[in-house]
């Protein structure tokens, strides 16, 4: 499993970081798998939980469009969809057939949850993904500006916009934004691509539709983190700068700004990276809200309908894949952690 | 070059006293310096108007206890302070030796603190250590990492060398595998050998000053005669100038030439070591020898701390600072001015009424 | 170098209160670095009247929270002057009479103020019934109008209701989650994190097991689905039940935080030496979590419960958004907020967003205490 023999280390330089480096990761990694396994059981678990079923919302809703089912086709159904078999049975059908891809069908839908979730399960994490790469670049910025500028007005200004970024709600914000650029522009802003581009083909072009589109729902999904994180920079930072490996760097004549980047900051940004793996929870949770007000076509609009109506394979699956999404971030700010501190031990 | 050099000092305009100094001159000048801290709780006079100079190649040991503004006169010297903090009034002088054997003075509180020209001061003419070896040295980068950049600033060398060098200096100081911790982290190696490092780090661009800020204060007393052993056989070798700050008496006594004793931002007394210990001219000092506990004494008797505690910064003491807490007290002098520098026939400094009516001009 | 005036500086600061830093009692050392910070006081202000104000709901507003009037179907606020029927401005307030129509050609209604007709607001005035802290009857508000008209400030909502009388009343539901919910948080999550912290062995990694499971779900997804298996509101499952399993729902999450810091904290202390002193005396487990350990961590779990109130009421009003929250017939700001989801509703009917203004404030003024209270916290910082 590790890369070189260890016997072998002394031949090659270096290595023996590198075999512990890889030994770690592949634990973490087995921990995620595990941490995988109870994931989905609990998931499955609490999408089952509902008393009725979506039959029972199905026939309610046929019953209420005035038609009317039969007996025998009731039976039919919850043959065909298995409804009557107890919770482990339900749950071992539809893991089964996750190594051939096969999630379960959607009631709602009338089509195999595979068909409905990966567009939308890949919006969702680009969306996640970007916004928290651009959250994080711009609070690290805005938190190294307001610790090395404090008591001046920007600085006051930007404690106030911060509060302000908190205090909103982000389906708030998407539903001011949204009625702002419709007042503004005119234009309906509220889906990822223009009409002309929506069933068009991949391109160079359909690209560009895209970024212009997206950077809507990532401006609502980053505030709120963006707030967060600059904050706890600017107080981690404020912390280091008192800290005396600071003043030797100053004593050894190092300009103000090596000093401030490549001692301060660097080691200001060692807690925040720990802190990485949570704010991923928050952004794929928000990206879920927010785009079920922006009506966007990414998993958050039809796990909720799916939630309400019982659709339990469709939202159970999703379930679990938001989840795997967020153990991979996890895992990648581990590693992240790992590759920035030498002072974390490998056990 | 003059063994007799007339020097200024703080006082009335045009009264020039004629100072004798220590055999090869003075290497730094500290005049009438006052920093001050302002803080929501009110303006903390860490400095109160400091003066007294540095011998050069010599070792100057500034003792006092904790809060009388020993490190903030070292870090006015590096111009390190930082906001609230401020050098209100006063001036640092650097006598600084050019090849030829002439000697430039640099006014240090004139620079612009991050300048360029102070920038290169710092480190490559005047370097300083710190107290506290494991938080000085940054714990994301490799000793050798940190050495270099010193280096790669102030000298002009490039990596290569840079890293020879640094191995170099580690071995000097006494590292051991100096060729293996130079790629190691501080939180790998001892106390120590931190405090090691970080003389090997000061010392690495050859300052003709080392200020040492409490050096062995963290360290165990073995660890600590091995660096101070280090530190006078360096000085020594090299030729550097020392600036020793500490509260313990027995450091100075084992390793000072000359020494400043501070107290509440000020210069009580300043003297060459040995009369400063068997004749101590500042009621301050003598109290302080009183309260060393000496091995041989009767157990019976008791020790004799010094009566009254340090004021707080904040607060401002009429006249001697020292007065509330002084067994020579006299009463219509010493709680209505403060005394000024008092310049003995023998080399020393000392700031009392009972040696001279010089009173401190008006602040 | 500059000079410095004496008169310029402050002189001498009381001695004895910078003195004395040592000797006050931890909690008025807290109270007096919070009292100093002027965020905080804004905040608590705030959070103060506007508990009072939904408290006393019912009474202020003019109509009862559920009626709803088919004539004023998304009615707008109805507009106040204070100048009199003499055409003199005066201190009573009037309202004018409004009358609804149905536009033919829009298909709208139409509402027509008739602006001769000036309708004076008088105060105490009779109008619909309600109990007030749940015990107290009363019919009397604080102002109203007499005679048939209705009286809306902040406008009605697609069913003909009220939203100012909405507001206070759902106002009782989403500050009360966030306390409720805490409170819960608080609890749980000490008693896990202290344990997993102290006990360390088996206990901490099952402990640690089952938060990271919980941590591993996406937040608001994992709501829901739990907000999902709740029943269906009926005889037997009231709104009122509903309510305080949403702020469990919404706990049960919340506590993997603070257990998480207070075992670090805990296994810390562990090794600290008051601790090692009070085994060494023969202290039991028990005396030593609850004597020596809690007080110490108690200003840090404050500080992270206080921090948490602004999320569970962004939680709790998210979820009502989604529909998956608290359901009707009670109210809150998060359902009040459903109507306003779409664009074309809130350009029209603006006034339908004032519960957001709400949770905005409450979240703000909570984040500054919140905010303060973490930094009066460590009182012996500078």
């Amino acid at each position: 499993m590790i890369a070189v023999p260890f016997a072998l280390c002394p031949l090659v330089l270096g290595c023996e970081e590198e075999t512990r480096m890889t030994g770690y990761i592949l634990r973490r990694f087995g921990y995620m798998l595990v941490t995988l396994i109870f994931v989905t059981i609990v998931g499955f678990f609490i999408i089952e939980l509902p008393p009725g079923s979506y039959l029972e919302f199905h026939i309610q809703d046929l019953r209420a469009q005035g038609g009317n089912v039969t007996r025998d086709q009731i039976d039919a159904l919850e043959r065909r969809y298995g409804l009557n078999d107890p919770v482990y049975i339900k749950f071992w059908k539809w893991i089964s057939g996750f190594p051939r891809g096969d999630f379960g069908e959607s009631f709602q839908h009338q089509r195999p949850v595979n068909e409905l979730i990966w567009d939308r399960l890949g919006y969702t994490v680009l969306i996640s993904f970007a916004t928290l790469i651009i959250s994080w670049t711009i609070a690290i910025l805005v938190g190294v500006y307001s610790a090395t500028h404090r008591y001046t007005i920007p600085d006051y200004v930007i404690t106030a916009l911060q509060f302000a970024a908190l205090a909103i709600p982000n389906f708030l914000l998407a539903l001011v934004l949204m009625v702002f650029l419709q007042q503004t522009f005119g234009t309906h802003v509220g889906a990822l691509f223009s009409p002309e581009y929506r069933d068009a083909s991949w391109s160079i072009a359909k690209l560009f539709d895209l970024f212009s589109h997206l950077w809507i729902p990532i401006v609502i999904l980053g505030v709120g983190g963006t707030a967060w994180t600059s904050r706890v920079m600017r107080a981690n930072l404020l912390d280091v700068l008192n800290m005396q490996y600071v003043q030797t760097a100053r004593a050894k004549g190092a300009r103000e700004r090596t000093v401030i980047w490549k001692h301060a900051v660097r080691n200001a940004l060692h807690p925040l990276v720990m802190t990485l793996g949570m704010s991923l929870p928050g952004i794929i949770s928000g990206e879920t809200v927010v785009a079920t007000v922006l009506n966007l076509p990414t998993s958050g609009p039809i796990y909720f309908q799916a939630l309400i109506q019982q659709d339990m394979y469709l939202a159970g699956t999703f379930l679990v894949f938001l989840s795997i999404a967020l153990l991979i971030g996890n895992l990648l700010a581990d590693i992240l952690l790992v590759w920035i501190d030498p002072r974390i031990q490998y056990s | 070059m003059s063994d007799q050099v007339s020097v200024k000092v703080a006082g009335p305009p045009g009264q020039a006293v004629k100072r004798p100094l220590s055999s090869k001159g003075t290497i730094l000048d500290v005049r009438g310096l006052h920093t001050y801290f302002f803080t929501d709780l009110g303006v903390a006079r860490a400095l109160n108007g400091v003066t007294y100079s540095i011998p050069r190649e010599k070792v100057l040991g500034v003792v006092g206890e904790s809060g009388c503004g020993k490190s903030v006169t070292a870090r006015s010297i590096m111009r390190l302070i930082q906001p609230p903090g401020r050098i209100v009034k006063g001036e640092v002088v650097l006598h600084r030796q050019n090849g030829a054997g002439s000697v430039e003075d640099v006014i240090l509180t004139d620079l612009g603190k991050h300048s360029v020209e102070m920038r290169h001061i710092r480190g490559a003419e005047i370097a300083m250590i710190f107290q506290e070896p494991m938080s000085s040295l940054n714990p994301m980068y490799t000793i050798g990492a940190q050495i270099m950049e010193a280096l790669l600033l102030h000298e002009d060398v490039d990596k290569a060398e840079a890293r020879d060098r640094a191995i170099i200096f580690l071995d000097r100081v006494g590292m051991p595998s100096p060729k293996v911790v130079v790629d190691q982290y501080p939180h790998q190696i001892s106390g120590g050998m931190r405090q090691r490092a970080m003389i090997a780090l000061a010392l690495s661009c050859a300052p003709s000053l080392l200020i040492a800020d409490e050096p062995t204060t963290a360290l165990d007393v073995t660890t600590e005669a091995q660096i101070l052993d280090l530190m006078r056989e360096l000085q020594h070798d090299i030729g550097m100038s020392i600036m020793f700050i500490t509260h313990d008496l027995g450091v100075i006594a084992q390793t000072a030439d000359e020494v400043v004793i501070m107290y509440l931002g000020r210069i009580a007394e300043q003297a060459p070591v040995d009369p400063l210990f068997y004749d101590p001219l500042h009621p301050y000092t003598r109290a302080l020898l009183h309260s060393i506990p000496r091995i041989g004494r009767k157990t019976k008797e008791r020790l004799q701390p010094i009566s009254g505690v340090v004021p707080n910064p904040y607060s401002r003491i009429s006249g001697c600072p020292f007065h509330p807490r002084c067994d020579s007290f006299m009463p219509g002098v010493c709680d209505v001015n403060v005394p000024g520098i008092t310049y003995t026939d023998d080399g020393r400094a000392v700031r009392c009424f009972l040696y001279s009516d010089r009173v401190e001009p008006n602040e | 170098m500059a000079e410095i005036s004496d008169q310029a500086v402050s002189t001498t600061v009381d001695a004895q209160e910078v003195s004395d830093v040592g000797e006050l009692p931890q909690s008025k050392l807290i109270w007096m670095r919070f009292r100093r910070n002027k965020l905080a006081v804004i905040g608590g202000i705030g959070l103060i009247l506007m508990y009072i104000v939904i408290a006393l709901g019912p009474f202020l507003a003019n109509n009862n929270y559920m009626y709803q009037n088919d004539d004023y179907i998304y009615g707008p606020p109805t507009p106040i002057t204070f100048i009199g029927p003499s055409g003199k401005l005066g201190l009573r307030p009037y309202t004018y009479k409004v009358s609804t129509r149905l536009d033919p050609e829009a298909f709208k209604f139409v509402f027509d103020i008739d602006l001769d007709t000036k309708i004076p607001i008088r105060f105490f005035v009779e109008g619909d019934s309600y109990k007030l802290f749940g015990f107290i009857n009363g019919s009397a508000h604080l102002f109203g109008v007499e005679g048939g008209q209705r009286f809306y400030p902040l406008g009605a909502d697609g069913l003909g209701r009220d939203v100012l009388s909405r507001l206070l009343t759902g106002g009782q539901v989403s500050l009360t989650v966030g306390l409720v919910g805490v409170a819960l948080t608080i609890v749980f999550g000490s008693v896990m994190g202290t344990v997993s912290g102290y006990f360390g062995g088996l206990a901490d990694d099952i402990i640690q097991r089952i938060v990271e499971l919980i941590m591993s779900f996406p937040t608001v997804p994992l709501w829901a689905a739990l907000a999902a298996a709740l029943p269906p509101i009926s005889g037997d499952f009231s709104a009122l039940d509903r309510y305080f399993l949403i702020t469990v729902i919404l706990s049960l999450v919340n506590w993997t935080g603070l257990s998480r810091q207070l075992r670090a904290k805990v296994m810390a202390y562990r090794e600290s030496d008051f601790v090692m002193a009070a085994l060494a005396a023969g202290a039991k487990d028990r005396r030593i979590i609850f004597t020596h350990m809690m007080p110490n961590a108690a200003s840090h779990i404050i500080v992270v419960a206080a921090l948490a109130i602004p999320g569970m009421i962004l939680g709790e009003t998210a979820l009502s958004f989604l529909g998956l929250g608290i359901l009707p017939p009670a109210v809150s700001w998060g359902s009040m907020l459903t109507d306003a989801q779409h664009v074309p509703v809130v350009i029209d009917h603006p006034w339908l967003m004032t519960p957001g203004i709400a949770v905005i404030l409450s979240v703000l003024f909570f984040s500054f205490l919140g905010d303060a209270l973490r930094d009066a916290a460590d009182p012996y910082s500078i």
